[in-house]
């Protein structure tokens, strides 16, 4: 009796699971002309003020539009809202004016035309007490009024404080939000930005701004931004989190009259689905299977397996270029042991970079000498070498910055101190735990620097713990990724001493370091730029705070049905709306 | 099963000794032993190579080209010196507090004086008012105990001994793994082998405790219990000679088991992003590396095996007390 | 019993309250982590980067956004600048706790601190995805569990071989036993019955309600077939232990003597005292259904409670983890509760506590 009801139950499980894989094959071989794009994790917040990761980026520029973007194939900033690039006006030798004019066509998706109002309403909501708005508060200050033209609703200028080159990019680089939808009895033009910008934190609460924090709290652009209108190519039609968001073309967008198109303002896929799969490994199957399109920021393993796999080749298409993220190591100059450049010059002679891109990134990847990538030809410092990997060369240094090695071999290096007290160099190593690459770095440190006697311990750490840890000083040497692109050269958060304590983790300053930074900041000409970035790229590896490793390619793989990708150095790395299907908007599989 | 056992061991049983002895020497003698690389030390040339591969990698190298084999011979030493103890930690401390609350339930009456005792102590760490006070009541209550051992003690008030360890179990499982092991570490400036042994141990005694407890509950409802109380045997004497004998028998077939989840747990901290020292070598995270790599099965297999192997003798040994 | 199970209740009630303050009073020691990660990355290169006087207003109105500018607690030590010693200090209602309070007992968790979405709404969501998956999982490795312990028991001779293969699976980690699934059943390059990712895969919604849950049903084989495979293993070799201790004692024997059949010993006598420690081990099970699987929900890229607590760990979303918290702390407290119950069951002489 037993055992027929055991066999009973298993033919009932057995027929299910057939009718299931029967209903999956019909359900796999459904039409698809969405394109389907992998994230690794979900954007959380869509917030245009608050964009907190790239994936939130992204999606913005689907739904929204900025004066300026960076066109990710010519690595220009390009006009998107803005007709053309500004026109810039020095003002004395502090100020700067740049002209603005928007695009006629330029419609919000209630047929509104978008105006100079609309970009000074967006400016103010940066300032805006009670809104998220930390981040662009403080990135955007160097705006300090904006003028509109009584004459032509569609001309403004804007007064920024500094004429540095990066500040005309920076200053068409954020998404414009519609007045008319939150603010539409127009009551924060009563406001100048200077006004907000000066709003001391104790000032009374004010009911006009009050009133706006709360509309926008209610509009919630960051979990519904459908609610507002935008003037981006897309809509976003669903968004279930962690699963996936799925975004429709508009079928009136306002650049489709725009004549001659450039390429900013192509918007061809009928339909986008960004997916989340946060494992690669799941996330390559997909790829295979043709249940995913594109996957940026591959992993290089997994991308250089497939390149070589024929039934991979037959379907996929495979893009590497180079990244302008670096890694870089950095030592706390803050601790004495490491304050002095000699000993940090001889410890970065312990880093073998060739040998980690050799093993991990399989020879994909950019050695380099500073901080500035080598494809970046005008401001990279060329007739600099990158630091070799010389562990006999370190023990040389380490002599001559005063240190002295024990006569037992495990004793280690010690150093006799001007005010009496000897002191020992051993080092604690800070990386974040979930990064393999920064692992092997690590291990490789510690074996070279075991080799010459200094004992080095690891500590992987948990990646939350790790920022604190380094805004706290808490470690020796930390090895990280800087994450750059080819605009912004301000070093200010990372080497200024303005910024100990907050980003420049290492604590690093001199006042020679923090001139240059200020006048790299300030140079208001490409060439003048230049001149001081390559100095001071010879001055940071003199000094060695930072020791940059290399640029790492970034891989994407895609459908070979796929054109249109223009895979770019620029993040995302590809154009997710020039895309389109080779052979028309049918069946991709 | 209900074959009698005598004291003489079987064949596997013979294995399972001479497996863990090896386990236990290769552990003890591993840094003197002949590798031809060292854990900590990377192969850049040779990396997520197969075994048996250029470069005297037998057993094949990992993501980061550390040799398999060194890995496998130092995550024994991990296994034995800190896995084991951490897992026997948790079983003693799991059955103490679980065989407690399972016996005396919430109903055990404590002298008033030891309710005086801790809450002058309390006063005195959380620094109240005059913090003064704390050790003077904490005195006044240890003099009035030191004078009641020769009289009868005066029953207080009931201790909720059940509702307090079930509750810091419950507490323990219910924070999510990562927020306990990030909170320890920050607490102690990173995760230590000594570190890794009391989180373990701290993650892993409540399983043990539940199973005791729900023995123990069964246990003292037996007859024997009734008769050693009538027959005037202390309460905490009964509850560890007759009770807690019984009440332990699930940890025989748990404690292998607790071992595995201990070895998996290291190797699931790394994939929720929180690191250990790479000095601790352990099966758990090599094969926790196979994830980098789905095409090394050299990572999964060789750690997989030994796990498997020590498991089943340990079961082995365990079989060996049953009846 | 009705009174009793009320009592129970009550303290069960009273101790997630405990549970849950004293996490939220710890957790808040770490809020620093929380603004910090707010903050910009220092890993990316910007226009603007403050002056300290600007950073520190900056983080103050993050703070205040947060509803952190607020006193932890009732009472606090407040340490002058220039004492070693702090003072114990009354700060009113106005608190962090008090508010926080006062919000779960209206049935509001607060707002994320990532998102500013309400937490209840994202915890009722999640758990939406993952109470079928952890449920159905559960299940059949109970059901599996005490079929396979009963075989196993009846039959002794299976016992080396099938013990070895339950501790050769229990002895993977559970992404292990999850990957592998996905590269033999989802990988074009050896079988592809089953998808790699997701719930569903049709982009369109205009599917017929038998075919959306065969399509649910078959995505979810693989990441329900992982689960259970995981659990399977410890429940199996817990209860043949148990079944075997048993069947040596004394009342089996006489069973057996009275010619009862070795499977009837164990059906009607040996496995209801041999479930005790099982039911334990269960009971374990049913926080875990609350609190997801966040490797099996990482692997497959399924939304559930497991990564959405994982992710706000990783980024110190205090709010969402507290609703958390309260949720597995109280399934756990619920199914200890339940355990009792069925302990009082299956041996009527353990006395019902109260």
């Amino acid at each position: 009796m037993y055992r027929v009801r055991q066999n009973s139950s298993a033919g009932v499980l057995l027929c299910l699971a057939l009718a299931l894989l029967l209903q999956g094959c019909k359900a796999n071989r459904r039409e698809a002309a969405a394109i389907k794009i992998r994230w690794a994790h979900d954007p959380e917040n869509l917030d245009p003020l608050q964009l907190a990761n790239q994936t939130a980026v992204d999606a913005n520029y689907l739904l929204n539009c900025s004066l300026l973007q960076a066109d990710l194939v010519t690595h220009q900033f390009a006009p998107v809202l803005a007709e053309a690039l500004p026109t810039v006006q020095f003002l004395g030798d502090s100020l700067m004016r740049l002209h603005y004019s928007l695009r006629p066509e330029a419609t919000w998706d209630n047929g509104r035309p978008v105006l100079a109002t609309d970009v000074a309403f967006t400016l103010k909501l940066m300032f805006c007490p009670g809104l998220p708005n930390e981040t662009p508060s403080s990135e955007y200050r160097f705006i300090r009024e904006i003028l509109l033209d009584p004459n032509n609703p569609r001309r403004f200028s804007l007064v920024c404080t500094g004429q540095a080159v990066e500040y005309v990019q920076a200053s068409g680089d954020f998404f414009v939000l519609p007045e008319a939808s939150l603010d539409p009895g127009g009551e924060m033009r009563r406001f100048s930005l200077a006004d907000l910008q000066h709003r001391p934190a104790t000032a009374l609460p004010n009911a006009v701004l009050q009133a706006l924090a709360q509309r926008y709290a209610a509009a919630a652009p960051g979990q519904t931004p459908e609610r507002l209108p935008g003037c981006g190519p897309y809509r976003l039609v669903k968004w279930e989190k962690d699963r996936y968001l799925r975004f429709r073309r508009k079928p009136h967008w306002w650049a489709d009259r725009v004549r001659p198109r450039p390429v900013l303002l192509e918007a061809r896929p009928a339909r986008l689905q960004y997916v989340i799969i946060p494992d690669a490994a799941t996330a390559s199957l997909a790829l295979q299977r043709g249940d995913l399109d594109v996957f940026p920021q591959m992993p290089t393993r997994e991308f250089t397996r497939l390149r070589t796999s024929p039934a991979a080749r037959a379907t996929l298409n495979f893009y590497a270029t180079a990244s302008y993220d670096v890694t870089t190591v950095g030592f706390n100059t803050r601790h004495a042991v490491l304050a002095d450049a000699l000993t940090r010059q001889a410890l970065s002679r312990c880093l073998d970079a060739a040998g980690v891109l050799k093993a991990n990134e399989l020879r994909q990847g950019q050695r380099t000498v500073g901080l500035i990538s080598p494809s970046d030809r005008l401001n990279y410092n060329d007739s600099l070498t990158p630091v070799p990997f010389d562990p006999a060369g370190a023990v040389r240094l380490l002599r001559r910055a005063g240190w002295q090695r024990a006569a037992r071999p495990e004793a280690g290096w010690r150093r006799q101190l001007p005010q009496g007290g000897t002191q020992e160099l051993r080092l604690v190593v800070r990386y974040r735990a979930d990064e393999q690459l920064f692992a092997t770095i690590a291990l490789q440190f510690q074996a070279a620097a075991a080799s010459i006697g200094v004992p080095v311990a690891l500590l992987p750490t948990e990646s939350g713990a790790f920022s604190m840890a380094l805004r706290n000083g808490d470690f020796d040497v930390y090895v990280r990724s800087l994450r750059g692109n080819p605009f912004i050269f301000n070093f200010t958060s990372l080497l200024h001493s303005q910024s100990v304590g907050a980003g420049n983790a290492t604590g690093f300053s001199t006042p020679e370091s923090d001139r240059l930074i200020e006048a790299i900041a300030a140079a208001n000409t490409q060439q003048r730029r230049a001149v001081l970035l390559r100095r001071f790229q010879a001055l940071m590896q003199q000094q060695a705070p930072i020791v940059p490793l290399f640029f790492l390619s970034s891989h994407i793989a895609a459908s070979k049905q796929l054109t249109g990708l223009h895979p770019s150095s620029i993040k995302p790395g590809f154009t997710a709306t020039a895309m389109d299907w080779a052979a028309g908007p049918t069946t991709p599989q | 099963m209900a074959v009698l056992t005598t004291f003489s061991f079987s064949w596997t049983q013979k294995w399972a000794f001479a497996w863990l002895g090896l386990l236990v020497a290769v552990a003890a003698v591993a840094p003197a032993l002949p590798l031809p690389y060292l854990p900590t030390v990377p192969d850049l040339a040779h990396v997520a190579q197969a075994p048996l591969g250029p470069g005297r990698h037998w057993l094949g190298t990992d993501v980061q080209g550390r040799d398999v084999l060194s890995l496998l011979v130092f995550g024994t030493r991990t296994a034995v010196l800190l896995t084991l103890p951490a897992a026997l930690l948790a079983a003693c401390i799991g059955a103490l507090a679980g065989g407690a609350a399972g016996f005396w339930g919430n109903r055990r009456r404590v002298e008033t004086a030891y309710w005086v005792l801790a809450a002058g102590g309390a006063w005195w760490v959380l620094r109240l008012p005059a913090p003064w006070l704390g050790p003077l009541v904490a005195a006044l209550a240890g003099a009035r105990l030191l004078m009641s051992k020769r009289n009868r003690p005066t029953p207080g008030p009931r201790l909720p001994l059940d509702a307090l360890v079930m509750g810091a179990a419950t507490a323990l499982d219910s924070i999510p793994r990562l927020v306990l092991v990030v909170a320890m570490a920050a607490s102690a400036g990173g995760v230590s082998a000594t570190g890794l042994l009391v989180l373990l141990t701290l993650t892993a005694w409540p399983t043990p405790a539940r199973l005791v407890r729900a023995q123990m509950l069964r246990v003292r409802a037996l007859p024997f219990a009734e008769a050693a109380r009538a027959a005037g045997v202390p309460e905490w004497r009964i509850w560890l000679r007759h009770a807690m004998p019984h009440a332990i028998k699930p940890l025989e077939s748990n404690f292998p088991l607790s071992l595995v989840s201990l070895l998996s747990l290291e190797s699931t901290l790394s994939f929720l992003g929180v690191g250990l020292p790479p000095e601790i070598a352990s099966w758990g995270r090599l094969m926790a590396s196979f994830r980098q790599e789905p095409s090394a099965w050299w990572l999964l297999a060789f750690p997989t095996i030994m796990l498997v192997i020590s498991i089943l003798s340990l079961n082995a040994l365990a079989r060996w007390r049953r009846i | 019993m009705a009174r009793l199970l009320f009592w129970r209740l009550l303290r069960t009630a009273l101790a997630v309250w405990a549970l849950a303050s004293g996490v939220f009073l710890l957790s808040r020691h770490d809020v620093n982590t929380a603004l910090q990660l707010a903050q910009p990355e220092a890993a990316d290169l910007r226009t603007g980067a403050g002056t300290p006087a600007a950073r520190q207003a900056q983080e103050w109105a993050t703070r205040r956004r947060l509803g952190l500018d607020v006193p932890l607690f009732y009472v606090g030590r407040h340490v002058p600048a220039h004492a070693v010693e702090g003072q114990w200090h009354w700060n009113g209602t106005n608190n962090q706790y008090h508010q926080w309070l006062r919000g779960v007992a209206h049935g509001q968790f607060g707002t994320s601190f990532r998102t500013g979405e309400a937490v209840t709404a994202r915890l009722g969501r999640a758990l939406l995805f993952t109470v079928p998956l952890t449920g159905s999982a559960a299940l059949l490795a109970a059901v599996l569990a005490l079929w396979l312990a009963q075989r196993l028991a009846a039959r002794p001779a299976w016992l080396g071989p099938v013990r070895g293969a339950l501790v050769g699976v229990h002895a993977l980690p559970l992404f292990v036993i999850a990957l592998v699934l996905l590269l033999l059943f989802a990988n074009p390059a050896v079988l592809a019955w089953f998808p790699a990712y997701g719930l569903d895969q049709s982009t369109d919604a205009d599917l017929d309600v038998g075919s959306q849950l065969a399509d649910y049903l078959w995505h979810l084989a693989l990441p329900v077939a992982a689960l259970t495979l995981s659990a399977l293993p410890g429940l199996t070799l817990q209860l043949e232990a148990s079944l075997a201790h048993e069947l040596g004692s004394g009342y089996a024997t006489t069973a057996r003597a009275k010619g009862l059949a070795g499977r009837a010993v164990i059906r009607h006598h040996a496995l209801r005292n041999a479930l005790l420690p099982s039911l334990a081990q269960l009971a374990e099970l049913l926080p875990a259904l609350v609190a997801g699987a966040v490797v099996v929900e990482v692997a497959f890229a399924l939304p559930g409670m497991g990564r959405l607590l994982a992710e706000a760990a990783a980024a110190r979303d205090y709010p969402v983890l507290m609703g958390g918290v309260l949720l597995t702390g109280a399934a756990r407290l619920l199914s200890l509760l339940l355990t009792d119950m069925l302990y009082f069951w299956v041996d009527p002489r353990i006395r019902w506590q109260s």
